[in-house]
């Protein structure tokens, strides 16, 4: 029986991760699980506490440790900590030697997409077995590449033997929000649903929730959930990021403010970086233009 | 043709014995009731047959067109008269009653009546609405042959085989018939009365007079439409005339001519005539007031039954033996010459007239031709000698004549032709000043006459020559029936000839150029010296032709006007309802003469034809600006342009990306095609691309089709031949994970990778080969393996001899890092032109944002189009390619086969969907937005622009949390969230104009009141940089911007001038009062100008100068506003109105109305020369051209682009 399934053992564990309940999933009691499942329920809560920010702690933890599992999640916390090269190393030869351990497919799929190899993470993940974590990163990294089309396709795929499993509904939600009109309104529900019930709500699902309303055109929702966010968690990097999006849409006088939070936050955040660079294009290609008199 | 010489016959049909006819009052129809029981309907001007109506038993002799609705009724010898509708196609219904043969049915002209004539010798009115039989009217006692309703009164007219005539008085039966409330009592009692003296009851209609006269029976009787008189035609072959008056009737005069039965007789509708048929073949008309034959028209076989008049045109139709012919007694086609701007022609009256296309004003009559030729023939041509001043008018009557006559002097009033000289011929023309030529048919000789009308030469033209016509100087063109000549006066030769028949006119080119030779169904356009140049056939009958300025011919049909270019092409102009004669084209008015002799001007929208011949010409500037100024997207135009090969230009038109990718392909524009390709994304639009793009060499488009379309042989082949080892190494990859090994053997073999061949044959058991390959490449210990593999010795094999192993060449240039050279596509100036036109870029702007240098000039201002230079390789035009947003991305760097890869997203999309610089900065490309707002405001200066561009550019992604561990998912924020189409989705704006309005702007206002001008410059400035960068939701939302922006750009000004006065040294008084008056000018909302002008006035007050100060006062009073300012204002007033003089004089004049220079603050005065900035609008003296806009410090003063662009 798949242990993630409805009745099986680790669906409560595997349902917080992805809920991005992170702590919850650190603090599951273990020891009643039976035995064949005590290695995914620690891969989990390794991973859980790499998104915690505890990847030197769990690098420790997993030092020396032979199973492939554990390995991958070395990988991961090695990336974590930027040792990117190391990570995808690892991964990489994991790949070659166990490519049909889920965990490896998965995390060592995380650490190969997040090191901008899609193609090769997507030929990893290609080798899994009805997982659906497997599906749901498949379809982020399409998403990342602006396949929208094969995003979906996976999504519709994976619908039609999943069912109404929380990771379809998740994955189905990020494809609709590329797709809109009639889409960002049912990724808003999933989100809604996931962010509101306070059994499942974290700061994750509150900034997807507040996504889904930003690109509703609903400000206002928007704003208060992503100012709840900060209140729970103020140095969440997304929140800052999508708060500062949304000010600059509202023409709100707190961006600056903003912009020097997320920087403290995560420097390294997308949306800076992006903008230095565009930053730079534009004095490029402004130096292009003059006046024929300078005054 | 049967009929005699002169007769003019426009339509014949050939049936039966035609009994009865009726025309359609509106349509060119004409109903025909025939004796082999059939009712047929033709068209007569298209000659072709409509309908066929049977369902009478035996002859049907009597038909009629209902006036106004869809009927039509007939009566036949089965004795029934049926109302059919034409629409339907059906019989109505059936009136009974009749007991013999029905002669004739009509109409009544507006009561829903019927009457019909029968050979049971009576006459009997129906009611069709109703479906009742009002009245029957004995008296006759034989057969009724005809009967008719009077046009206006209550009359009906009878004729009988008992030789009377009889008119019918039917008042009482419209009185009986009408609303009884109209009666009144006394009426009543008479009517009752009237009833009872009627001995037979016979009391609706009554027998007012009985025509005796003929001593047979008549056959037929008609009203004169207007007076009061009557026409019978009778077996004693006469046709009688008959007046009658209130209170009787008398015979007037009988036309004797017929010798044979006269079956037929009615008046001309409009003219002093009579026309009959009968039996002995002919056709006679005679004058109706001397009673005397005009004409006299003889068919050779057929004897004639029945004959019609149209109630309107003059068109006339007779039944005969053999069907119907249908036919006009006179030509119609007024005499008409054009000379430069002036028309002459002859009216109906035969009064010669002029009219002046310039003015559109007709002239009085210069010249009466009554006594030319006959009465009844009107003028055939008027040639016209402007050195002279004289007419030469020819006349068919007498058997051809024509006449010279001076046309009197300027407003002498209308003159009887007193001096003429006169003389026999057919064709009569000027050929030069003083010499025209004359045409002698029956003698067949060219006469060249000098004004003296004294021959000066004679010659016999080409044998059967028909008609002459100018030919050039010192040419004549001679018609003959098979051919035209081009004939030589000095010479007397021909120089030319062109095979063409039956030419019937001739009209040359304003620029004499070219003559268009008009046939009946033929127009031949020939050069000067006859070489035909193009010819097209017309079904329908060509009419008239005359010449556009620009080389284009326009021509009537009955009842169209059609161009052809001088390369064939042809199409229709517009519709005609009746027949004109052209005679000019000027603009959109084309001129011509209706066929009652009278100037008309028809409208017409040249712009199909002018856009046609640009193309031919490849006058790209006027195709442009056509497409510009009308909308002339539409299927034909679209077929036309790919007809005459010119796809890329169609292309420019079309949405459809089916139609988008066929011409694409055939222009080979293989970008768009790969666009459509991809929208829609076929199998079979994949296999023709990457066949054009193999031709084209383009390898990468080729590629990324193979890729589509799982060609994995093809790929392997095509990465074979690029060189691209990497590609076909990941084909093998792919080839084994898919498990084919032919493709597998295939792509090691391209590689040369031996092992991994010998290692599939040995996956497939083929150890056979995979040995031989081992052995062939000397790899024994391969070898070895395989022959323990299979147990084998070598002794047991039986080896051929090997040759050399191949391997397979090396690449030694990477050609597939780049396309191979490419086959030029034909992207033409034109095309380049528009696809800056359609980003509204002006064209001279373009050379310049790419620093070519092509410099702004002047003339550049008012229509940039003029600048699209003809010069095909204007170097400014290259630029025309970095326009086109680089959209392949993603394509052609698919690199694994199974269409992975990296997609353009959605921000890619903005900038192609959209022409807006808002779209492009959102985003990401900066570059083109840059590009877009220099070509639209000449913006240079771009660094102010920054904090927007980021802003607009941070608004637009937001980061989704999705799998733990990898970044965010980037999502695009878009405009509408409805919107889901790719192709329309645009990104949001913040700040967008309602905002900048309700927000920003009120801000300003707010500082501007607080007197902080620093802090409102700034604001200001931001509305004109957020409002550059912008965009709006409905084209009608433009205007605000624009409001928004002047408005913007005048607070800009005048905190600027203002500030510029208080960092002045107060010492310098006169410019400080300057500023001060200055700061009044800009456009500001009123309450602010009050402040200024309370500023300004307080300053002049306090330096003295009390006039300039007055007119402030008076400023802040005619501005109204708190009665506070207003008191300060009349105070001040009252106070400079005492001594109104300046103690400084200052440049300032109250009375003049200017501008402010944004850059040096001085007056600019209305009249003299300033440059402004393309965006705002802030003027400057030219001096100031080229420097950035002071103002929104972003744009180039006096670069004049196509204007900004907020909504696609």
């Amino acid at each position: 029986m798949d242990p993630y399934s409805a009745e099986g053992e680790l669906t409560n564990i595997h349902n917080h991760f992805h809920q991005g309940q992170y702590q919850e999933v650190v603090d599951f009691d273990v020891s009643s699980l039976s035995p064949e499942n005590a290695l995914p329920a620690r891969v989990l809560q390794l991973r859980a506490r790499v998104a915690l920010g505890q990847a030197e702690d769990v690098l420790a933890d997993v030092q020396g440790e032979k199973e492939p599992e554990l390995e991958a999640v070395a990988a991961l916390a090695e990336q974590t900590l930027g040792n990117t090269d190391k990570a995808v190393e690892i991964a990489e030869s994991l790949a070659q030697s166990t490519p049909d351990n889920a965990t490896v497919q998965i995390v060592g799929g995380t650490v190969l997409a997040a090191a901008g190899k899609s193609d090769e993470a997507l030929a990893l993940l290609a080798n899994h077995q009805g997982s659906l974590d497997a599906v749901a990163l498949i379809v982020q990294i399409h998403l990342q590449n602006n396949r929208n089309d094969l995003a979906l396709k996976a999504v519709v795929e994976a619908r039609r033997w999943a069912q109404d499993s929380l990771l379809v509904n998740l994955a189905e939600s990020w494809v609709g929000l590329r797709v809109g009109g009639d889409k960002y309104q049912q990724a808003f529900y999933v989100f809604e649903e996931l962010a509101q019930a306070p059994a499942t709500s974290s700061v994750r699902t509150l900034v997807s929730q507040a996504v889904a309303e930003l690109h509703l055109g609903r400000t206002e929702e928007a704003q208060a959930a992503l100012e709840q966010v900060l209140k729970k968690e103020p140095s969440y990097a997304e929140a800052i990021a999508n708060l500062l999006v949304l000010s600059v849409i509202t023409g709100s006088k707190q961006k600056d403010e903003l912009t020097s939070s997320l920087a403290q936050a995560d420097p390294e955040h997308p949306f800076l970086t992006d903008l230095n660079e565009k930053s730079d294009l534009f004095d490029k290609a402004a130096s292009k233009y003059s006046a024929k008199v300078s005054a | 043709m049967q009929a005699s010489s002169g007769m003019l016959t426009k339509f014949e049909s050939k049936s039966s014995r035609a009994k009865g006819i009726a025309f359609h009052p509106k349509r060119p129809w004409i109903l025909v009731s025939l004796h082999s029981s059939t009712i047929q309907l033709w068209d007569y001007r298209m000659g072709t047959l409509i309908d066929r109506f049977e369902e009478h038993d035996g002859p049907v002799r009597g038909v009629d067109f209902h006036k106004t609705q869809p009927l039509f009724v007939s009566g036949g010898d089965d004795y029934k008269i049926k109302v059919w509708s034409y629409q339907t196609r059906r019989c109505l219904f059936t009136l009974n009653g009749h007991l013999d043969y029905i002669r004739t049915v009509f109409f009544h002209h507006e009561l829903p009546w019927i009457v019909s004539a029968s050979d049971d010798q009576t006459i009997r009115i129906w009611n069709w609405q109703n479906r009742s039989l009002l009245c029957t009217m004995t008296g006759h006692n034989h057969y009724a042959m005809c009967a008719q309703f009077h046009p206006k009164e209550d009359l009906v007219v009878s004729a009988s085989l008992d030789q009377s005539v009889r008119v019918w008085d039917i008042s009482g039966l419209r009185k009986k018939h009408s609303a009884p409330s109209s009666m009144s009592f006394e009426s009543q009692a008479s009517h009752a009365n009237q009833n009872q003296t009627d001995m037979f009851g016979n009391t609706d209609a009554v027998v007012k007079f009985v025509l005796e006269g003929h001593d047979r029976g008549v056959n037929w009787v008609a009203f004169h439409p207007t007076m009061p008189l009557i026409v019978s035609a009778g077996d004693d072959r006469l046709i009688k005339l008959w007046r009658m008056s209130e209170t009787k009737a008398w015979e007037v005069d009988t036309c004797r001519g017929h010798f044979a039965n006269a079956s037929g007789c009615l008046f001309h509708p409009h003219q002093d005539l009579i026309l009959s048929a009968g039996e002995d073949k002919t056709i006679r008309v005679w004058d109706l007031n001397k009673r005397t034959t005009v004409n006299t028209f003889k068919r050779e076989n057929d004897r004639f039954w029945v004959i019609a008049a149209h109630p309107e045109i003059n068109l006339f139709a007779a039944g005969h033996d053999n069907g119907v012919m249908v036919f006009k007694l006179e030509r119609e086609r007024p005499a008409s010459t054009v000379y430069q701007n002036q028309l002459f022609y002859i009216t109906k009256e035969k009064h010669v007239k002029s009219y002046d296309f310039q003015r559109n004003v007709e002239s009085p009559t210069l010249l009466s031709l009554k006594k030319l030729g006959s009465p009844w023939v009107p003028p055939r041509t008027l040639s016209y000698n402007p050195a002279e001043r004289s007419v030469l008018v020819t006349t068919p009557a007498d058997g051809g004549s024509y006449e010279l006559i001076n046309l009197p002097r300027e407003g002498s009033g209308v003159t009887d032709a007193t001096e003429s000289k006169r003389g026999q011929g057919n064709s009569a023309i000027f050929v030069a000043r003083n010499r025209f030529a004359v045409l002698n048919t029956s003698t067949q000789t060219v006469d060249i006459k000098d004004l003296q009308n004294n021959v000066t030469r004679s010659f016999k033209p080409p044998v059967g020559t028909s008609d002459v016509y100018f030919g050039g100087t010192g040419n004549l063109l001679i018609i003959t029936p098979t051919a035209v000549h081009l004939y030589d006066i000095g010479q007397k030769k021909t120089t030319a000839e062109l095979a063409v028949n039956g030419v019937k006119y001739v009209v040359w080119s304003n620029d004499g150029l070219y003559a268009a030779l008009l046939s009946k169904h033929n127009v031949t356009i020939v050069s000067k010296t006859l070489e035909q140049i193009s010819t097209l056939h017309e079904t329908i009958r060509i009419k008239s032709a005359t010449w556009d300025d620009a080389g284009v011919l326009l021509y009537s049909t009955l009842n169209h006007v059609k161009y052809t270019l001088l390369n064939g092409d042809n199409g229709i102009v517009r519709t005609l309802d009746q027949t004109v004669y052209l005679v000019r084209v000027k603009g959109r008015n084309v001129y011509c003469l209706d066929r009652s002799a009278k100037p008309r001007i028809l409208q017409i929208d040249p712009t199909e034809y002018r856009f046609k011949l640009a193309l031919v010409k490849r006058n790209y500037e006027e195709m442009l600006h056509i497409i510009q100024n009308s909308s002339l997207v539409g299927q034909s135009i679209i077929a036309y342009l790919q007809k005459k090969g010119y796809p890329e230009i169609a292309l420019q038109f079309v949405q459809d990306p089916t139609t988008r990718f066929e011409l694409a392909i055939e222009c080979g524009n293989l970008e768009v095609a790969v666009e459509m390709a991809k929208q829609l994304d076929r199998p079979k639009l994949w296999t023709r691309l990457s066949t054009e793009a193999l031709a084209h060499g383009n390898h990468s488009i080729v590629e990324m089709c193979y890729q589509k379309l799982k060609q994995f042989d093809k790929l392997s082949f095509l990465y074979l031949s690029t060189g691209d080892e990497n590609k076909l190494a990941r084909m093998a990859k792919i080839a084994e994970h898919r498990g084919d090994f032919t493709s597998r053997f295939q792509n090691a073999l391209y590689l040369g990778e031996v092992e991994d061949r010998i290692q599939m044959f040995k996956e497939i058991d083929l150890y056979p080969l995979a040995y031989m390959t081992a052995k062939s490449h000397g790899l024994e210990e391969e070898c070895q393996a395989i022959l323990e593999a299979t147990g084998l010795s070598e002794e047991e094999l039986n080896l051929p001899t090997f040759g050399d192993a191949l391997t397979p060449p090396k690449p030694i240039v990477p050609t597939y890092k780049a396309n191979w050279p490419t086959k030029s596509t034909s992207q033409s100036v034109f095309e380049r032109a528009l696809l800056g036109q359609m980003e509204s870029l002006s064209l001279e702007d373009e050379g310049a944002a790419n620093g070519v240098g092509v410099e702004a000039d002047e003339t550049a201002k008012g229509d940039a189009l003029a600048e699209a230079d003809e010069d095909e390789d204007a170097a400014g035009w290259d630029m025309g390619e970095d326009i086109v947003p680089e959209v392949e991305e993603g394509f052609v760097n698919v690199d694994t086969a199974d269409a992975g890869g990296v997609g353009s997203s959605e921000a890619d999309l903005w900038a192609r969907n959209s022409p807006l610089a808002v779209d492009h900065v959102a985003g990401g490309s900066f570059d083109t937005a840059m590009q877009l707002l220099n070509r639209q405001v000449g913006a240079v200066n771009f660094a102010p622009l920054k904090p927007r561009f980021l802003e607009v550019y941070q608004a637009s992604k937001t980061y989704l949390p999705a799998s733990a561990g990898l970044p965010s998912l980037v999502n695009y924020v878009r405009r509408t969230p409805e919107e889901s189409d790719l192709r329309k989705v645009l990104p949001i704006i913040p700040r967008d104009l309602e905002y900048l309005t309700n927000n920003d702007l009120q801000q300003g206002h707010r500082f501007m009141k607080e007197n902080k001008l620093e802090e409102g410059l700034v604001v200001f400035r931001n509305i004109l940089h957020s409002a550059l960068v912008n965009a709006v939701g409905a084209d009608s939302e433009v205007a605000d911007a624009k409001k928004l922006i002047t408005s913007a750009a005048a607070y800009t000004l005048a905190m600027s001038i203002e500030l510029a006065r208080r960092a002045l040294d107060p010492s310098d008084l006169k410019r400080n009062l300057e500023l001060a008056a200055y700061f009044t000018i800009p456009g500001i909302e009123v309450p602010h100008r009050q402040l200024a002008l309370l500023s300004a006035m307080a300053q002049s007050v306090r330096n003295k100068n009390y006039n300039t100060a007055l007119s402030f006062a008076k400023r802040i009073l005619a501005n109204g506003g708190s009665p506070k300012i207003l008191e300060n204002a009349r105070k001040t007033k009252a106070q400079c109105e005492r001594n109104p003089n300046d103690a400084v004089e200052i440049e300032y004049d109250q009375f003049a109305e200017f501008e402010i220079c944004a850059a040096s603050f001085t007056p600019i005065y209305s009249g003299t020369a300033y440059e402004e900035c393309a965006f705002d609008g802030s003027k400057y003296h030219t001096k100031y051209k080229g420097t950035v806009c002071t103002v929104c410090q972003v744009c180039e003063v006096g670069k004049h682009g196509s204007g900004l662009k907020l909504f696609a």
